[in-house]
């Protein structure tokens, strides 16, 4: 299993704060890929945590079992 | 004596009381961040604080920028918090600074004050911050809010992470920059997490957040840290730093809402709503179109016409980079409609213009 949290304007945009998705063997970027197309988030910024770290090389990140990943746009309001 | 209840705490100390009594400190931005974030810095005793800001004072302000009387609409923001924090405490100084941070002052500003404390609303904005602070080898306490989520950190505090090595993404930003509405209480809890990590840098307790993203949630109270990674890259020249700000700062051309308003009827006129289609208040002119920010480089042939272009978002914000987009792509007559939507609908309402 991987769980996926989703912040901000991300998370308006795919209407769930995280969900689980079954794990199979992919890398980060494939993962967010995913992610991209099934929620349209092409529009959007945002960086990338995965167990509470920030990973910059997503296309050689490749996720394990149990593997926390979060989505993290910038706030701009103040 | 003032300040005895926090120097009985050995934390703080007479010794502590002094360093916050030598601090000085820069708020950039005096709206809902900056109106919690002052008043408490001021009366902790921060010997000296900068409060900049260009804007004055709305009634659509005073449900979260709690520090402003409601009979100080039209007023200065800068002014009207330096008033309010001497009047809270006169043993300090306060610098009222009533321009916008730019180019131009940020390096002269940044070398002077110790910490400087982003209570800005715009991405814009916190880039410049953030180079600035890296030309001058300052820390900055970063706060922001989206909706009930607020983020907080410090960046590049002693040699630490920066802005950019956790949104190193700067050109695709301004698609985010939704006017997405907020709690006057979202922008007071994030303000008082920011005001806290500008005293323990003062005073040397506890544990800075630097190298770390805080992400609070308003409606659940979840609180989550995320470690940030330093990458290293060159950093900005001070001329590359003004020539990269300074262009931006002078080639975004505004137009008032009531002198855009008298142009609804003239049919060389289009008006451009590049807000996404679910933002309210709907504003239906005669001659308008409205293409959201990240969708208008690949439907600029949409608007190739002799038209002038009056641009509007929610609050003025996006417009002025949709003008720059435009601008950028050989539109000669555009302008961005000051205040956005949200001042049409005033005049409109206030003015009973039919439309």
């Amino acid at each position: 299993m991987l769980s996926v949290k989703y912040f901000g304007a991300v998370a308006e945009k795919t209407k769930v704060q995280g969900e689980n998705i079954p794990f199979s063997n992919l890398s980060l970027q494939e993962l967010v890929d995913e992610l991209e197309q099934k929620y349209d988030l092409g529009s959007l910024s945002y960086s990338i945590a995965v167990n509470q770290k920030m990973v910059q090389d997503t296309n050689s990140y490749m996720l394990i079992s149990n593997d926390v990943v979060a989505l993290l746009p910038p706030f701009a309001g103040g | 004596m003032r300040y005895n209840r926090q120097i009985i705490l050995p934390e703080v100390g007479e010794k502590g009381q002094q360093k916050l009594g030598q601090a000085k400190v820069l708020i950039i931005g005096a709206g809902g961040l900056g109106a919690a974030i002052l008043p408490y810095l001021a009366a902790a005793g921060i010997g000296e604080i900068g409060i900049i800001d260009d804007d004055s004072i709305e009634i659509s302000n005073l449900q979260r920028q709690v520090i402003y009387r409601n009979d100080a609409v039209g007023k200065s923001k800068a002014l009207e918090a330096k008033e309010m924090a001497l009047s809270l405490n006169p043993s300090i100084q306060i610098n009222a600074i009533t321009d916008t941070l730019n180019a131009k002052n940020a390096i002269a500003l940044f070398e002077y004050y110790d910490i400087m404390v982003d209570a800005t609303d715009n991405l814009h904005t916190k880039y410049l911050i953030n180079d600035a602070c890296v030309l001058t080898n300052k820390p900055f306490v970063y706060g922001s809010i989206y909706k009930f989520q607020g983020q907080i950190s410090v960046f590049n505090f002693q040699n630490g992470p920066t802005y950019r090595c956790l949104f190193p993404d700067e050109s695709s930003n301004s698609k985010n920059c939704v006017d997405a509405g907020v709690m006057g209480i979202s922008v007071g809890i994030i303000g008082m997490f920011q005001a806290n990590e500008v005293l323990k840098m003062v005073l040397g307790i506890g544990n800075v957040l630097s190298g770390e993203l805080l992400i609070y949630n308003m409606l659940n109270n979840d609180q989550q840290k995320f470690e940030l990674v330093k990458i290293n890259t060159t950093p900005l020249s001070q001329l590359d730093f003004e020539n990269k700000y300074n262009v931006v700062a002078t080639s975004v051309l505004e137009i008032s809402a009531k002198e855009a308003l008298e142009q609804i009827e003239n049919p060389d006129v289009l008006f451009l709503d590049v807000r996404n289609e679910e933002e309210l208040p709907k504003i239906s002119l005669l001659n308008s179109i409205q293409i959201p920010l990240g969708d208008l480089e690949d439907n600029l042939g949409q608007l190739y016409s002799n038209k002038t272009l009056l641009v509007y978002c929610q609050s003025g914000m996006r417009s002025k980079k949709a003008v720059e987009i435009l601008k950028k792509h050989s539109f000669l007559k555009v302008q961005s409609i000051a205040g956005g939507a949200l001042k049409l609908q005033e005049i409109i309402v206030n003015n009973a213009i039919s439309i």
